[in-house]
């Protein structure tokens, strides 16, 4: 963590004492703790027993139905990695999650800057409130307005082809080079209010002495959001960073199954629908659970990288 | 406190000037962009529902109907439902808030013999997922939680998630506080509940407000477990079903019938109960989030604290 | 002792007497848990129907509805095979819960003596109904089909499933003419078209809509079957003349292109647009509701909620009348066809079972045999009229040997609200229930559903339907296309659960909506190059998924004859 604790511990921290003895000594944190990580070992890792089912077959539903589920190995990865769809799904899931990551993280810091710049109380409430509103709109909804919007005769063909930028309409939902950019806009549009939540909460932490010190080094606005605003919430935003960056393999599958047609699905299909299609909705729980391990490995080494990289920059870490 | 107030009066830039107004636009513009899609959704909510179905309905219903409301409303199971998923969402969060924000704490003691073993463990929740089935065999073989409103609130006590971001907001804190603590000799236990946990209060709303969302928003755990026990459905789940029961008879309605007008009076369509489930179900977080906001106030915390 | 052993013999055989009073007269009330593979509502405490079941059999029932994914709730539901629900509705994966052992064999309660009612209801079709378990080789039901076992002659008033569907003022704008092949049906749109392209209020109007949203891409794929002349046997094509039912998928063969170049030109003409294949189905029934979308294929109860719009508004002439287009002798060369192929139009079916779907009695019921009586009871003539008219005088009405309703009662049955006070439909939906023509009693010649009844589908009919009908000399909207033939021996091919080769199906399903839509939005130059390679693609996921469906036919006829 944050490296404000140096030159204080010592005091406190017993030196030289072997381990149990240590926490022993600290057994007001331990009670405050252990608890939880044995409710967090309960529920999150005694089921991790199902991972077994990753070395199971069961293609055979009549089989599985009557709770035959024989060992086959490493086949359900083999047939996995033997499909070059399987493939361009993870090709499509990370661009999707790396334009969500980038796009969502830049505009929810943009607007809560700008928010905190705001000194009118009712007018920033207004503001924050009705930004994160759409958060709570199923995407179904969602994705049926940007279909209109971005439909050959939306409003957005209109504009364009009225500001002369184009001529003919374009063909924003039949088009697999759009499909990424517009799920990123859609997911911003959606989420940026919610998105700055955190970063406001993480905003109040910061001394207002540092503004006004700012100002007597004469500082202006721009050079206190820079030196003051930005870095107050740095931890926060290297922490969900690090977080996000683990998650990269996860981008859904309701916008894209929402969104996507025939003529994206190319660019639209990720490993979510993918497992969907291939193993869940067929009851493969070999197959589902083969892609679930692969998934949560590959989300290990980044997050360990990501961890790494950032320890290595002197940054927070989330280990 | 080491500012002057003199220092407010000294001339100020140009960009001081220009920065609120552009400021200000932005965001009233932003607000348009992200009204729409909501004021569009009340729209619908209060449009006739089969006129509804021909689209093109903008910012005001074409045809008034509060039917869409009433089909959802006169169904006594409705305040059943309400009633369980404001006490579950009330209970989880305040559960939540009370262990996460401890454990936050703990994790922050850089002297804690456990907290990179814990911290480790904690975090691997977030990437590795057993799957459905060991899960739902763990809640009903293990457990026995289903069928029972127990399973609303012990499986969902905890999100590494918000600890994180407890976490680094109390590492945020000054250390001070907690040496200074100590040195009146405060245990950790006196010193997150007396001294860490008031300071937390933007960030506990924070994550109260994640926790509460989740836990008001969620279906599943209705569907997986306790589908089967009418009084114990969840609002969620409740309104899931009547859009796919409105899904389901707009399929079924055209057997044999098509040539009767008079049967086919305006009735509620899956266009318009959407929108109105969609209404309902975020008029209630509407009304708690104003409490909730006051706390994400820039300033308060430190400036307290320092003084 | 002795004295203690024969009072105690004298009681056991005195009990075993009293035993069948016991289940008759003195029932101990229960309540049934059931699941119900679908969504629902939950019937309101008052319900009429459900209080009089209590009454009479002592059962009340606990229901739960499909919220989530079927298959994925199924799974779950059978790692407890010790706590089920009692009444047991797998919707459309029940084989599901059958393979998983779910279900107890029906036929160790349904016999000719104990159930005479449930035996001469499934007798008809037993063929179908009853199979021969795999394992054991002993005859198993597990099911008795929801819908589908019907008494008399079909009853055909419309076309309740797939058909080529034009609006009805295009059909009066052309002098009402008959439409039997692709080139006559396009050729009126587009002649309409030329001469009105916006409606009244000045919008446009599509010509022909492709609905490809997920399982809706029925409507882009199984056309080219109905063309061929044959009925709904899903994404394959059987030929029923030959002994062995050669049965392959068309959508790789030579006889598919003609529709797919044809639906390429009508894209190059204008009449498609290329909106439809990223149209959202709520987009779909916006377009047709909107009364702009001239034609389209499609099933009649895919789109009953824009038809309740358009009646709603009004717009006669803007709902469809079901056509049932074939391919016309030159539009397939010769050497393209199967082997001995005659083009002869069936749209309608014989009336099918709806094999394995309705309530299954779990393995983890404690009182089946009380289930079983309850359903041989309710197939009297007055449980039915119950269910399906609801109450004598409250609901309808008997007038000179006639069931009637009026407009009003009539408009309450398709209300949702009414229905959950007044109707059992969680219970009898998914129940034995008699359909079609009321053979016997007083009531003889009237049907079984009011939605069937002359009085109701013809006293009803709006005035612009009945003119409209009469320029054809018809009586009925089914006139516009052959009556039903015979049902084949396997049923329709679309219900054969494709579980053993899901992968493949899948993929075949894949290729198709990916490669499609490209195929007909192809410029002429491209399209041949374009279909052959959507071709070559799909033909390895095809064969896998031919040869198995003909595996699965040979074995339905092997059953139906009882081989």
């Amino acid at each position: 963590m944050t490296d404000m604790t140096k030159g204080s511990t010592r005091y406190y921290m017993p030196r030289k004492k072997g381990f149990f003895a240590r926490l022993a000594s600290q057994w007001q944190l331990a009670l405050m703790s252990v608890p939880i990580l044995m409710y967090v070992f309960l529920f999150n890792y005694v089921p991790m027993w199902g991972w077994i089912n990753a070395f199971r077959d069961y293609g055979n539903r009549k089989l599985v139905a009557r709770g035959i589920t024989p060992f086959n190995g490493l086949d359900n990865f083999k047939w996995l990695f033997s499909r070059p769809d399987f493939y361009q799904t993870i090709r499509n899931t990370l661009a999707m999650s790396l334009i969500n990551l980038v796009l969502g993280t830049f505009s929810a810091i943009l607007l809560a800057v700008l928010l905190n710049e705001v000194r009118q109380k009712t007018f920033k409430r207004t503001v924050q409130t009705v930004t994160y509103l759409p958060h709570f709109l199923s995407m179904v909804i969602v994705v049926a307005m940007a279909q209109n919007i971005f439909a050959s005769t939306g409003p957005v063909n209109e504009l364009l082809t009225k500001l002369g930028i184009m001529k003919n309409p374009i063909f924003w939902l039949g088009e697999g080079k759009y499909f990424w950019g517009l799920v990123g806009v859609i997911n911003v549009w959606k989420e940026v209010g919610w998105g700055t939540i955190i970063y406001i909460s993480a905003m109040t932490s910061i001394d207002p002495a540092l503004y006004e010190a700012a100002s007597i080094d004469g500082a202006g606005r721009f050079q206190k959001i820079l030196h003051v605003t930005l870095p107050g919430i740095k931890s926060t935003f290297v922490i969900l960073l690090i977080m996000n960056i683990g998650h990269l393999m996860e981008a859904g599958f309701e916008i894209q199954y929402l969104l996507g047609n025939g003529l994206t699905a190319d660019f639209s299909r990720t490993i979510d629908i993918f497992v969907l299609e291939y193993g869940t909705s067929l009851m493969d729980f070999g197959v589902a659970t083969a892609a679930g391990i692969f998934k949560s490995v590959v989300a290990i080494i980044l997050l360990v990288g990501a961890n790494f990289i950032s320890k290595r920059l002197g940054e927070d870490t989330l280990v | 406190m080491t500012g002057n107030a003199t220092q407010n009066y000294k001339p100020r830039k140009h960009y001081d000037v220009v920065f609120p107004i552009v400021n200000t636009i932005i965001l009233v513009i932003l607000m348009f962009v992200t009204l729409y899609p909501v004021i569009n959704t009340v729209a619908i909510s209060l449009n006739d529902g089969t006129d509804a179905l021909k689209g093109g309905i903008g910012l005001w219903p074409r045809v008034f109907s509060t039917k869409s409301y009433v089909s959802i409303l006169q169904d006594p199971a409705v305040y059943q439902a309400a009633w369980i998923s404001a006490s579950k969402t009330v209970i989880t969060t305040v559960l939540n808030l009370f262990w996460t924000g401890m454990l936050a704490y703990t994790l922050t003691r850089k002297e804690y013999v456990l907290r990179k073993f814990i911290t480790t463990v904690m975090v691997l929740t977030m990437y590795v997922n057993a799957g459905l089935i060991p899960n739902y065999l763990l809640i009903t073989k293990t457990l026995h939680l289903q069928k029972s409103y127990w399973v609303y609130i012990i499986p969902t006590m905890f999100s590494c998630f918000n600890m994180i971001v407890l976490r680094t907001y109390i590492a945020g804190l000054p250390e001070a506080l907690v040496e200074s603590a100590r040195i009146d000799g405060a245990g950790d236990i006196r010193i997150y509940w007396q001294i860490i946990f008031p300071l937390c209060k933007p960030v506990l709303a924070t994550v109260a407000l994640f926790v509460a969302v989740g836990s008001w928003n969620s279906w599943f755990d209705t569907h997986l477990y306790n589908a089967s026990k009418a009084n114990l459905h969840s609002l969620q789940y409740l309104l899931k079903m009547k859009l796919a029961t409105t899904n389901q008879s707009a399929n079924a309605a055209q057997s044999s019938v098509d040539a009767l007008a008079n049967t086919a009076s305006s009735k509620t369509t899956p266009v318009t109960i959407r929108c109105a489930i969609t209404v309902i179900s975020t008029v209630p977080i509407l009304v708690v989030y104003p409490f909730l906001q006051k706390y994400f106030v820039t300033g308060m915390v430190l400036g307290s604290v320092k003084g | 002792m002795r004295k203690l052993l024969s009072v105690l013999l004298t009681l056991c055989l005195l009990g075993s007497l009293l035993v069948p009073f016991a289940v008759a007269e003195a029932q101990e009330p229960i309540t049934l848990t059931v699941f119900r593979g679908d969504p629902g509502d939950q019937p309101y405490e008052d319900n009429k129907i459900y209080k009089k079941i209590e009454e009479e059999f002592g059962i009340k029932f606990e229901f739960e509805f499909l919220a989530g994914d079927l298959n994925e709730t199924l799974g779950l539901k059978l790692q407890d095979l010790e706590d089920l629900p009692d009444l047991f509705d797998g919707g459309n994966s029940a084989e599901m819960i059958i393979d998983g052992g779910a279900l107890i064999n029906l036929l160790d309660y349904i016999n000719p003596e104990d159930t005479p009612n449930l035996w001469a209801h499934i007798e008809p079709q037993k063929n179908r109904v009853i199979t021969k378990d795999e394992i054991t080789g002993e005859d198993v039901m597990y099911i008795i089909p929801n819908y589908g076992l019907t008494d008399g002659p079909q009853i055909a008033n419309s076309v309740g499933g797939p058909a080529f569907f034009i609006q009805k003022q295009v059909l009066a704008w052309g002098g009402y003419p008959e439409i039997h092949t692709l080139d006559e049906y396009f050729d009126l749109i587009e002649r309409f078209l030329a001469e009105n392209p916006t409606n009244a209020d000045g919008t446009p109007y599509v010509g022909f809509d492709i609905l490809t949203e997920d399982w809706r891409r029925f409507c882009m794929i199984n056309p080219v079957q109905h063309l061929m002349g044959r009925p709904n046997d899903g994404e394959v094509l059987i030929d029923v003349n030959k002994e062995d039912f050669p049965t392959e998928t068309f959508i790789n063969q030579p006889y598919a292109k003609p529709y797919y170049k044809k639906l390429n030109e009508e894209f190059q003409k204008g009449i498609i647009s290329p909106d439809t294949f990223v149209m959202s189905f709520d987009q779909y029934i916006a377009q047709l509701s909107s009364g702009i979308v001239l034609g389209m294929f499609d099933q009649a109860w895919d789109f009953g909620d824009a038809t309740n719009a358009l009646l709603t508004d009004g717009k006669f002439e803007n709902t469809y009348v079901a056509l049932g287009l074939i391919y016309d002798e030159d539009d397939v060369p010769a050497e393209d066809m199967p082997e001995g192929w005659k083009i002869e139009e069936h749209y309608l079916n014989g009336s099918l079972p709806n094999l394995d779907r309705g309530f299954g009695i779990s393995v983890s019921c404690k009182c089946p045999e009380r289930i079983i009586a309850m359903w041989e009871r309710m197939l009297d003539d007055d449980w039915q009229l119950l269910f399906n008219w609801g109450v004598e005088g409250e609901d309808y009405s008997i007038e000179n040997g006639r069931l009637t309703m009026t407009a009003e009662q009539y408009a309450n049955t398709q209300d949702v609200e009414w229905q959950r006070h007044n109707k059992a439909r969680a219970f009898f939906e998914s129940s034995p229930k008699r359909q079609g023509w009321i053979l016997d009693g007083d009531l003889k010649g009237n049907c079984w559903e009011p939605g069937n009844q002359d009085e109701i589908v013809f006293g009803l009919m709006n005035d612009y339907d009945k003119d409209f009908l009469g320029h054809y000399g018809y009586s009925k909207f089914a006139d516009f296309v052959n009556p039903p033939i015979e049902l084949a021996p396997y049923g329709e091919a679309w219900q054969i659960d494709k579980a053993p080769i899901d992968k493949d199906y899948q993929d075949f399903l894949n290729i198709q909506d990916t490669q499609l839509p490209a195929v007909i939005m192809a410029s002429p130059e491209e399209f041949d190059a374009k279909w052959d390679a959507f071709v070559e693609a799909i033909n390895p996921s095809c064969e896998v998924y031919s040869n198995f469906m003909h595996e699965e036919v040979l074995k339905l006829v092997a059953a139906y004859y009882g081989e």
